[in-house]
């Protein structure tokens, strides 16, 4: 990623960019005036903090809205652009509550909306909790040329979901149409806007129950099999608590700064509803300024004194690499108490250089704060301590791989692999490690983790067959994710093969292997997609095809197409290996096995020396 | 402040040499994912040097028809234009 990335010779425009109008209004020019002069909420609020202590999300808000604290929306140039105090949202999602009445939705219909960084989106999915809807976000597209595979995508996420509603602001609306076409589930798609224009209904609006379904949340960004995470009010509540009282010690005078998604859990159930149940105000950036402008999030927390702001490692390396010394000057981040680090495996070496680089500017690294957690557990499953620091444990390589075990280093020189300990299980859950069947592991032994507590999904949405795959005996939850144990901490090592991580992003195999098996050319089972990191952690896809093709034209139309789709759907290069057929190993069932998949390439390729040591995956 | 799609195509061309590999020459048909694989983070940092040499503000939706050179030039002159 390094190479790719042209710091030298560019300067930034210091007039920073016009702001993120949406299309229509970057077309309008009228609409681009200077923005109204308001103040963001306070941080100090004027009521007693509760520390989500409620059985509902609603019954949250009905008391968060009686302080001063609420959400800031900031534009690319870090002016604010809107405000939403709790008290504001809770009176408007409680009036679009009655219009969505009006549309004729019942209790437990599922609402579908296209999640931008917004307060119309906010508002939407308060108001059908409010109304005893389901709401589910989906994302907002971001690949060159990706238009079809969105549609595609959103689709998907409407059936697989069973959306009796669909809602898209002006910008995306037109995608969203286009997705809707002959379904036969929807009975409403518009904008917010249009959503105003029905009457509001006089109905009483029915408290909410802990035991009913609060969200939906879709887990990748599948092409054809998403996912939908079934999350109880009770569950939500349960880990909104975890993470407000033990996780972040959340305490008047805390401040939250966020870039991340509202489509994403850890955008969503971290930084829009975590704050709002403990009275605590939010200053946003949409996700697509700070991922052009990563300074603008710093500039946020600098400027508003923010004490709480989390980032996947990637958000933390585009600040490393995108932001320049002579910004630091005016960057003051000393009341940064709290960053959180999640979402995806943390190198240690993104957080020492993140440190290093932001430590002239008031970084203290006592404040990074490693963490775990998966949306089939509402969010989070681990948090290392507050105030701490991150600590790391540094093992034996060889070892690790060869005898799936962890130990530590004891004599310099020796190649190690290092990692971060994202610290214990949140009350009311266990983490534990297992072998291939099924055994507990003692500690430092590595196998698969499992959990298993109150935040716990009910399931897949309308998906039995995943379910049980994932919620195994006991409720135990299998969260894909490879790691150890060490006197009561937990290190994760790495995904198993089902999932490969690029640039922050998780992808599925299978959607990959599945749009080359949607070619003429490449038969079911014929494709095995994983992923390759070099020692600079650079993850590369590699899609290797047993492939009929004699013709160089034939071959090379299909590598070509093949990585197009590829790119057009995930927003990456992937490398395409035509192989003879009978090259791709199997399992005794007739399955491709990816491990057994990427050991042959590596060794094709002779790549071993360049890869980094990965763990003992399977 | 004017500026026809002649210019807009030829300053592009200027921050698109980056990505072109050797005896790569770019013209309004080039592929931006094929040919000059351009990957998400590419992406951003594009956008970045678009925006601060045109003035101008790319909305992310728009990016999602967006395929070729060309593709990319109308966009930012009718944004341009529009202003």
């Amino acid at each position: 990623m390094t190479s790719t990335i042209n710091l030298e010779g560019k300067t930034l425009s210091s007039t920073i960019a016009k702001l993120n109008a949406p299309l229509t209004q970057a077309f309008d020019p009228r609409l681009n005036e200077s923005p109204i002069a308001v103040n963001p909420t306070p941080t100090l609020n004027t009521q007693a903090q509760r520390l989500a202590d409620f059985e509902t999300l609603t019954a949250a808000l009905e008391y968060a809205a009686a302080g001063t604290a609420g959400y800031n929306f900031y534009d690319a140039r870090g002016n604010l652009r809107s405000i939403l105090p709790y008290q504001a949202l809770r009176a408007n999602a409680r009036t679009s509550a009655q219009r969505l009445a009006a549309i004729g939705l019942s209790s437990g219909d599922r609402v579908a909306i296209i999640a931008d960084t917004t307060p119309e989106f906010v508002e939407l999915f308060f108001a059908c909790r409010y109304a005893g809807l389901i709401p589910f976000a989906m994302p907002v597209p971001v690949n060159l040329g990706s238009h079809a595979v969105y549609v595609q995508q959103l689709r998907g996420m409407l059936e697989a979901g069973q959306a009796s509603a669909a809602v898209a602001n002006v910008d995306y609306i037109n995608f969203l149409e286009e997705a809707a076409e002959g379904s036969s589930g929807l009975r409403w798609v518009g904008t917010p806007e249009q959503l105003g224009e029905f009457p509001v209904a006089d109905i009483v609006l029915p408290a909410n129950r802990p035991d009913e379904i609060a969200y939906l949340q879709f887990t990748s960004g599948s092409t054809r099999t998403p996912r939908g995470v079934v999350i109880t009010e009770r569950a939500l509540m349960s880990n909104l608590q975890g993470i407000v009282r033990n996780g972040l010690e959340i305490r008047a005078g805390d401040r939250c700064a966020s870039w991340l998604p509202f489509y994403h859990d850890m955008g969503l159930v971290g930084m829009v509803m975590a704050p709002m149940v403990a009275q605590v105000s939010v200053d946003y950036l949409a996700t697509r300024d700070f991922a052009i402008r990563p300074l603008q999030w710093l500039r946020l927390i600098s400027r508003n004194r923010a004490t709480v702001a989390f980032s996947q490692p990637f958000g933390l390396k585009l600040c490393t690499l995108r932001v320049r010394d002579s910004d630091l000057e005016d960057l003051d981040l000393s009341s940064w108490r709290a960053a959180g680090v999640g979402a995806e495996m943390i190198r240690p070496d993104t957080l020492r250089n993140f440190a290093e680089k932001f430590a002239p500017a008031g970084f203290d690294e006592r404040a990074f704060l490693p963490c775990y957690g998966l949306a089939e557990s509402t969010l989070a499953v681990t948090f290392s301590k507050v105030g701490q620091g991150f600590q790391s444990l540094r093992v034996d390589a060889g070892t690790l791989v060869d005898r799936k075990m962890a130990v530590r280093l004891q004599a310099d020189g020796r190649k190690y692999s290092e990692f971060v300990n994202c610290g214990q299980a949140l009350p009311g859950h266990i983490v534990k490690v297992v072998d291939d069947a099924g055994q507990e592991l003692p500690d430092l032994r590595v196998g698969s983790v499992l959990v298993q507590g109150s935040s716990i999904m009910t399931g897949y949405f309308n998906n039995p067959e995943d379910t049980s795959k994932t919620l195994r005996p006991g409720n135990w939850l299998d969260t894909g994710d490879l790691g150890f144990l060490f006197e009561g901490d937990l290190y994760v090592t790495g995904r198993r093969t089902d999932v490969i991580i690029v640039n922050g992003r998780n992808i599925r195999a299978q959607d990959i292997e599945e749009l080359a098996e949607q070619q003429p050319e490449v038969r079911a089972r014929e494709a095995s997609a994983f992923g390759i990191s070099d020692a600079n952690d650079v993850t590369t896809i590699v899609l290797v095809i047993e492939c009929r093709l004699t013709s160089i034209t034939d071959r090379q139309s299909l590598t070509n197409r093949l990585q197009r789709l590829v790119y057009m759907a995930f927003g990456v290069n992937c490398l395409v290996e035509l192989v003879p057929p009978h090259t791709l190993p199997r399992t005794s069932s007739g399955k491709l096995s990816r491990f057994a998949a990427r050991q042959g390439f590596i060794q094709r390729t002779n790549l071993t020396d360049q890869l980094s040591a990965e763990s003992g995956d399977k | 402040m004017a500026i026809d799609y002649t210019d807009v195509l030829q300053k592009l061309c200027l921050h698109l040499e980056q990505f072109a590999g050797p005896g790569v020459v770019i013209t309004p048909e080039t592929d931006l994912i094929n040919q000059l694989a351009i990957d998400s983070v590419k992406l951003l940092n594009l956008i970045m040097e678009i925006e601060d040499e045109f003035d101008i503000s790319v909305p992310i939706n728009a990016l999602a028809d967006v395929q070729t050179v060309h593709e990319l030039a109308t966009l930012v002159h009718q944004i341009k234009s529009a202003k």
